[in-house]
């Protein structure tokens, strides 16, 4: 009893102490040996650490190889979300349209559709290009400089749409010989900019750019 | 087996490798399941395929 003691509290306990501290003994089925189960142990050589390494190898190989191909699943259903919200083909071979500007004499506005709306593009003549450029900016009801419209100073490319209410202006009309809105009578320089009526802004200028053979690119 | 030691110390014992070995074990995963299966369902189309059929259309 006292070396059991001493072996659970090297310390030893006090002497009151002592009734907590029961030895196990059994009472009954005493005849019952110990099922040896060394058969069922890990072998217990003395490269144990070797061993040890192997298991654990191929626990880690097991949880990584899982990791991998959750990992690739995830990927997958991420990319097939966001892969659902841009725009389908049908709808991208629409938002650009190719324009040849070679068709198009000077001084006319031809309309084209684009994206639904109507687009104009203008073949300027010098005439127009020098007043629009010589405009004072400080007069304009949307002050914006006739360089920071155009690209080509030729080429004038906007979207038909009056800022006012939406309707489709008249090319080569009104008081500037723009375009002229025929709902309230807004007036609108070569450059598409707001000069007199109730309109409250210039018109719209696309994104566009300039390919190969007079090739106009908008959207 | 000495591979297995070798896999562990190198790859799985430290937690920020064994990560780095997922990350790039499964981009390597992806691109050679995705070249398998292009080529299991290339073979089994043979001869349906538009390359196969391009030289009698153009």
């Amino acid at each position: 009893m006292q070396r059991l003691v001493q072996m659970v509290n090297p310390r030893g306990l006090c002497q009151n102490q002592l009734h907590l501290i029961r030895p196990l003994r059994m009472l009954a089925h005493s005849d019952i040996r110990t099922p040896d189960f060394s058969k069922y142990r890990r072998d217990r050589n003395p490269d144990k650490g070797q061993e040890e390494t192997q298991r654990k190898a191929f626990t880690y190989m097991i949880a990584g190889g899982s990791s991998v191909v959750g990992m690739v699943c995830a990927k997958s259903v991420v990319n097939q979300f966001i892969s659902s919200m841009s725009a389908s083909a049908d709808v991208l071979a629409m938002a650009t349209i190719e324009v040849d500007l070679n068709l198009i004499p000077e001084g006319q506005s031809v309309t084209f559709k684009w994206r639904g709306k109507p687009l104009f593009i203008r073949h300027r003549t010098q005439k127009e290009i020098d007043t629009e450029q010589n405009t004072n900016i400080s007069q304009l009801r949307d002050p914006q400089a006739d360089s920071d419209r155009v690209k080509d100073p030729s080429w004038l490319v906007i979207i038909g749409i009056c800022t006012h209410l939406g309707c489709v202006p008249i090319a080569n009309a009104g008081d500037w010989g723009g375009y002229y809105c025929p709902c309230h009578g807004s007036h609108y320089d070569a450059s598409g900019r707001i000069r007199k009526g109730p309109a409250p802004t210039n018109m719209e200028v696309p994104p566009y750019q300039f390919g190969d053979e007079g090739i106009l690119i908008v959207g | 087996m000495a591979l297995g030691n070798t896999v562990y110390n190198l790859l799985f014992k430290k937690t920020s490798s064994f990560m780095l070995t997922v990350a790039v074990g499964a981009f390597a995963f992806e691109r050679g399941f995705d070249k398998l299966t292009d080529y299991v369902w290339e073979s089994h189309n043979k001869g349906k395929l538009w390359r196969d059929i391009k030289d009698k259309y153009e």
